[in-house]
């Protein structure tokens, strides 16, 4: 072991993790946007729409990350070309492009359940005290479904930093790709420690993302709930005392 | 253009590779249960060094992708071999060892962390009065487990392996990068060799999807038989 040589190779692997944290974020946010828009729609139970969205979400569910990311790769410019554009997209493009398509699919099988699991009685006072659709989700269904939905998120967010590490695959450079450059100009020398380094970096980066999704969840309404709870317990066990 | 008669021969050509991708993915999950196992046993009786190590490497698993680790593995393990095997004096040339092995050996191991949560929620799962009915029937410790625990748990716990076998299927797609042909490298090497990877990776895309498919629906089958041999 060689530790003078990960300390000497960490910034330079750190100097690649802004396009990895590009790809998590962009991905991310409108991954997040399209399984809302996908939820909806299943939600729905659309006759002629349904069944290919259920297809969607088991395809992209049932096939690895690493062979979407080559089906968009070699089949976008592909069905881009026989739609008359004349297009050319880089690695990043695809990557972002893949993610977006399969986190579409999996954080709608999270939102889904979500939403179910709020109870029917909560849809129907919310119907019953006169509020509009938009309304209701606001106020009743969303600040329910979040608590409920949070976890399974945050292990999607994981899942999002590690699909991102195979990256590389497709010709991008991120933190994989460039510890292939310096191995390849070492002549593989400091495999072990590189390979160990990169671990310990990618454990940070999702260690940083749980910490994230846990804040998250102490502004959910269950821990404002608990925080309530406490307050007056400690009022309450405080009281015959001063009647005392 | 897409070329349908390289994608039908392509689906043809890596059905051949299937069984061979399965077989792999059972051991990797046998073994991958039976370390978890050991980790179930050890996280709850509390030995002391080793369950605070677990926990560890629990997070740690968790933190760092697959690839990573593989190629990791791919370069620690022949020197660590080699300085074992050195130190005994056994010839032996672990830079010739299979790759095969070294896949088997990574994803039991990030696997099993994995399956030992699930074997906690599963023998958790079985109601404390089932076993204190054991107790008052008589039954030793290994009958109570073996006749009523074990049982029940599996049906629990079920699910969850098959779900963990799909994981496993879709990761072992990663092996290509290191010479182990499955679904995936079968269909990477016939894309090099008609030139027409956009074929051959819809092809596989195909499969693995009727893989999960056909095992989801097994697996449920399965389940509901078990359940119903217990009413």
């Amino acid at each position: 072991m060689n530790i003078g040589y990960m300390i000497e190779v960490f910034p330079k692997l750190l100097a690649t993790l802004p396009i990895t944290l590009l790809i998590i974020i962009v991905s991310a946010i409108l991954g997040l946007l399209l399984s809302i828009g996908v939820t909806y729609l299943r939600l729905k139970n659309l006759k002629i729409l349904g069944p290919f969205l259920e297809m969607y979400v088991s395809f992209m569910r049932s096939t690895p990350i690493l062979i979407q990311l080559f089906l968009v790769f070699y089949g976008l410019p592909v069905l881009m070309r026989s739609l008359g554009f004349n297009m050319d997209f880089g690695a990043i493009t695809s990557c972002i492009v893949a993610l977006i398509v399969y986190n579409g699919a999996y954080l709608s099988e999270i939102l889904r359940p979500a939403y179910l699991a709020v109870e029917k009685g909560q849809h129907e006072a919310a119907d019953s005290l006169g509020y509009t659709p938009f309304e209701k989700f606001r106020k009743v269904i969303l600040p329910q479904l979040t608590p409920i939905a949070l976890p399974g998120l945050g292990n999607a967010v994981v899942y999002l930093v590690h699909d991102t590490s195979l990256i590389f695959t497709i010709g991008v450079v991120d933190i994989m790709g460039q510890a292939k450059l310096i191995l390849a100009n070492n002549y593989g020398e400091n495999k072990i420690e590189m390979y160990l380094t990169i671990a310990l970096l990618y454990w940070l980066v999702c260690l940083v993302s749980d910490r994230t999704i846990k804040l998250l969840e102490h502004f959910t309404y269950l821990k404002k709930i608990e925080r309530k709870s406490k307050f007056n317990k400690s009022k309450v066990n405080k009281e015959p005392v001063s009647i005392q | 253009m897409f070329d349908v008669g390289v994608f039908l021969n392509g689906i043809l050509e890596i059905l051949k590779v299937v069984p061979s991708t399965l077989l792999l993915a059972v051991i990797i999950l046998l073994l991958a249960i039976m370390l978890g196992s050991i980790i179930h046993l050890i996280v709850q009786h509390k030995v002391p060094v080793l369950s605070q190590l677990i926990v560890v490497l629990q997070s740690f698993l968790r933190g760092t992708p697959n690839v990573v680790l593989l190629y990791f593995m791919f370069a620690a393990l022949p020197e660590l071999l080699t300085i074992i095997t050195g130190s005994l004096g056994i010839p032996f040339d672990a830079n010739k060892i299979n790759p095969v092995f070294i896949v088997i050996f990574t994803f039991s191991i990030t696997l099993s962390v994995f399956q030992s949560e699930i074997i906690r929620g599963a023998i958790l799962s079985v109601d404390k009065g089932q076993i204190e009915a054991a107790h008052a029937l008589g039954y030793s410790f290994w009958q109570t487990f073996t006749k009523v625990i074990f049982p029940q748990a599996l049906i629990e716990a079920f699910p969850d392996f098959m779900n963990s076998l799909l994981l496993v299927i879709k990761g072992l797609s990663l092996a290509y990068l290191f010479t182990v042909m499955d679904i995936l490298g079968q269909a990477k090497l016939l894309g090099g060799y008609t030139q027409r990877y956009l074929e051959a990776f819809a092809a596989a895309a195909l499969i693995y999807w009727l893989l999960c498919i056909v095992l989801t629906k097994f697996a449920n089958k399965v389940e509901f038989k078990m359940r119903e041999g217990f009413h």
